[in-house]
């Protein structure tokens, strides 16, 4: 058969789009790669004979507080003008590298804390400030989400520390004669009175594999030494195969039935929902969640425990809470006012500038003796002061790929689904971080 | 004369496109084949990013298990995206009066974001508050109010139809043009000779349809091997649960902007280098192999 007219879809023209759709398409993935060109910031002095710092953040929700605060900084500095930009959180990694690089960056941006910093640090793109800003006196724990891994130079001024805790409902709790527990009998007694009234005791978005290693380390922190594990497994002593560890992975899945019922298919906004709806009793969350928890059910009295250690841990170990730095603020390599951008983060080591991130970013501020005025995050505060360890996946195993907190919340996932355990969850996380992990000693 | 007109006036356009597409194409090709310090380049790198992607933790396990979710999406959205496209598009063709009406309502979804729509979803499918889940319940089918996103068994099909549902009224409209330019008197003189209607759609307007059918196939697998939105919308950025939902341009967007590596513009440039010879390899192949088949059918 035979015809004389050329079948639809047929003709060059066509075939020429689709391999063109075909280069194109591949063609501005690989464009996202692409650095833009050099430049220099493009912040200046005004007509008024003003110095003009442009700061970046990705704290889109706290654009009117990082307003008011800097209004303070300007009314003690009439010389400086500072204009706040805030991007989403999401896309800021991406916009920060761009502008750091090219030509309309930040004096001041807002940078990542320790491992995530490590980039920046190495593309040259920040000021070292040592000397310049005082850090003596700072948790240790704080300074180092600061500094650059090679050089052990400070590239930032730590804003926040943030917590992880265990957030509980006090109406439930009353209802059901319950009290923060200070044991793990209790707690588990707790979790069954719980279960057994239809209340899902504990509230978890295991879709979200991020919420995992914080779940972990709410739930089990104490049961692989907490603060006391962190200097043995840098020092190449211990590993993540060691038993105090694997045990303390199996704590999580021994607790999943208090969990809500098919718990990987559960987002943390589900979770958080299940709790703010009074239908779960307890979240373990960060120090983040605190306003968000508040505002989405104000009724609601919200208080906080630490887990007691669960059983078999390591003697000396008691309930603890981890920690770790973020939201710091550093000077950009390219800007052309580096003294008035060193001196604007040098009065974010102040206790006015702390006090102010406590009341009005409503976060806990690095700055030490700075006390929160909320009787709940003062409460964090403190058993970060007097009991606290580092969030190790964070704070010392995010200096690559693939990070400590990227294996566990993969492993714990599939620990939940029942296709690994927690051997093999221990010993995926161990074999992940040592492609490029090496312990000091 | 006529010719350098015609240049004058495409000028324009073909600065813009040198520009905003070739040249920063061109130098990130070039990002592939040098060390990098976070966004400072070091010296020259040859092949070694590339082989990064197949020696080092975690490309070794991630780049294998994300391709072939994107080959899955492939064939899943081949097979059911395609197959319902054609038969939607050969029913309207037959219903003049509600094709066009149709066509719209089928187009519709594709109206909207992938991100918004793989939110929509997940609402959806929540196993806590999802309507879908608590229906399933109502009517008695408690066993099928499963963890759709959360079971590594059901997530990657989800992020399949759920793109078959918002896609399907694009191979509805191809197939649809491509109907409407087969020749009537052929159906209509092989109905003389006494075929049916089904021998009709499948000895003539079938192999007629063949090079559209191709074209579809070749988008499709440009799209799903470059899929992003939908999945990033249902799985975050690793592929939420347990990596069950990875692709290469989440492994991609993973490496180059989430990871604490120093060397990250490196490695990821050498992954989307890869990815663009995939794709670019595949259309070329499948437009070879249509070439043929039209030599074949024209000769």
């Amino acid at each position: 058969m035979t015809f004389d007219s050329r079948p639809p879809g047929s003709s060059r023209r066509a075939r020429r789009t689709v391999l063109t759709i075909a280069a194109l398409s591949g063609a501005l993935l690989v464009t996202a790669c692409s650095p833009s060109s050099s430049g220099s910031t493009g912040a200046g002095a005004g007509g008024d004979g003003k110095v003009t710092l442009t700061v970046w953040s990705w704290r889109v929700e706290d654009e009117a507080a990082y307003k008011k605060i800097f209004d303070t900084y300007e009314k003690a500095h009439p010389t400086v003008n500072v204009d706040f930009k805030a991007f989403k959180a999401t896309e800021y990694n991406k916009i920060l590298a761009t502008g750091l690089a090219g030509s309309s960056g930040p004096d001041v941006p807002q940078v990542r804390s320790y491992g995530q910093l490590q980039g920046t640090v190495a593309s040259k793109s920040l000021l070292p400030l040592d000397g310049k800003v005082d850090l003596s006196g700072w948790d240790e724990n704080v300074v180092a989400s600061a500094k650059g891994k090679e050089d052990g130079k400070t590239y930032s001024v730590p804003l926040a520390r943030q917590t992880v805790q265990m957030f509980y409902n006090q109406g439930l709790f009353d209802k059901f004669g319950i009290t923060a527990p200070t044991t793990w009998e209790q707690f588990i007694a707790g979790n069954d009175k719980l279960m057994a009234a239809g209340v899902t005791p504990i509230a978890v978005g295991a879709k979200d594999d991020w919420t995992l290693p914080i779940v972990h380390e709410v739930l089990a922190g104490s049961r692989f030494g907490g603060k006391a594990f962190q200097p043995e497994v840098l020092a190449g002593k211990k590993s993540f195969t060691d038993p105090d560890w694997v045990a303390s992975v199996k704590v999580v899945g021994d607790l999943e039935k208090y969990m809500p019922k098919n718990v990987t298919g559960v987002a943390q906004t589900d979770a958080q929902t299940l709790f703010s709806a009074e239908k779960a009793a307890m979240i373990p969350g960060g120090s983040f969640d605190l306003s968000v928890l508040q505002k989405a059910n104000p009724g609601m009295k919200i208080g906080i425990f630490q887990v007691p250690p669960a059983p078999g841990s390591p003697s000396g170990s008691s309930a603890t809470t981890a920690g770790w730095a973020d939201g710091n603020f550093a000077v950009s390599a390219r800007s052309k006012h580096p003294n008035e951008a060193t001196e604007l983060v040098k009065w974010m080591t102040s206790k006015e500038f702390g006090q102010m991130v406590n009341d009005d970013i409503k976060q806990i501020s690095a700055v030490p003796g700075v006390e929160p005025t909320d009787p709940l995050l003062k409460q964090m505060s403190d058993n970060y002061t007097n009991s606290g360890s580092p969030y190790l996946l964070l704070t010392d195993f995010r200096y690559g790929a693939p990070s400590g907190t990227d294996l566990l919340g993969k492993g714990l996932q599939q620990m939940l689904l029942g296709s690994k355990d927690a051997t093999g969850v221990s010993q995926d996380l161990d074999t992940g971080v040592k492609a490029w992990f090496k312990p000091s000693a | 004369m006529r010719r350098r007109t015609g240049l004058v006036f495409v000028a324009p356009a073909l600065a813009l496109f040198a520009v905003f597409v070739l040249y920063p194409m061109v130098t990130a090709f070039s990002y592939a084949f040098f060390h990098w310090q976070g966004t400072s380049r070091g010296g020259f790198a040859g092949v070694e990013n590339f082989a990064t992607l197949f020696t080092r933790a975690p490309f070794t396990t991630d780049l294998p298990q994300a391709l072939l979710h994107n080959v899955l999406f492939f064939v899943g959205t081949m097979l059911i995206q395609n197959t319902f496209g054609l038969t939607i598009a050969y029913l309207l063709y037959s219903r003049p009066r509600s094709r066009r009406v149709l066509q719209t309502l089928y187009a519709m979804p594709y109206l909207v974001s992938p991100i918004v729509i793989g939110y929509l979803w997940t609402l959806l499918l929540s196993p806590t508050f999802g309507p879908v889940n608590t229906l399933l319940t109502r009517i008695g089918l408690d066993s099928w109010a499963l963890p759709w996103l959360g079971d590594p068994k059901t997530a990657l099909w989800v992020v399949i139809l759920v793109s078959v549902w918002q896609w399907i009224g694009f191979p509805v409209l191809l197939y649809g043009a491509a109907l409407g330019g087969v020749p009537e008197e052929l159906t209509e003189a092989a109905r003389v000779d006494g075929a049916t209607n089904r021998q009709a759609f499948f000895k003539i307007t079938l192999p007629l349809l063949v090079p559209a059918i191709g074209t579809v196939s070749v988008l499709t697998f440009i799209f799903a091997m470059e899929a992003f939105a939908l999945p990033y919308a249902f799985g975050g950025s690793t592929g939420n649960p347990a990596g069950s939902t990875d692709f290469v341009s989440l492994l991609f967007y993973r490496t180059a902007f989430d990871s604490g590596a120093t060397d990250a513009i490196g490695s990821s440039s050498a992954l989307a280098t890869l990815l663009f010879l995939i794709i670019f390899g595949g259309a070329y192949a499948a437009t070879s192999v249509l070439r043929r088949h039209e030599r074949r059918i024209t000769a």
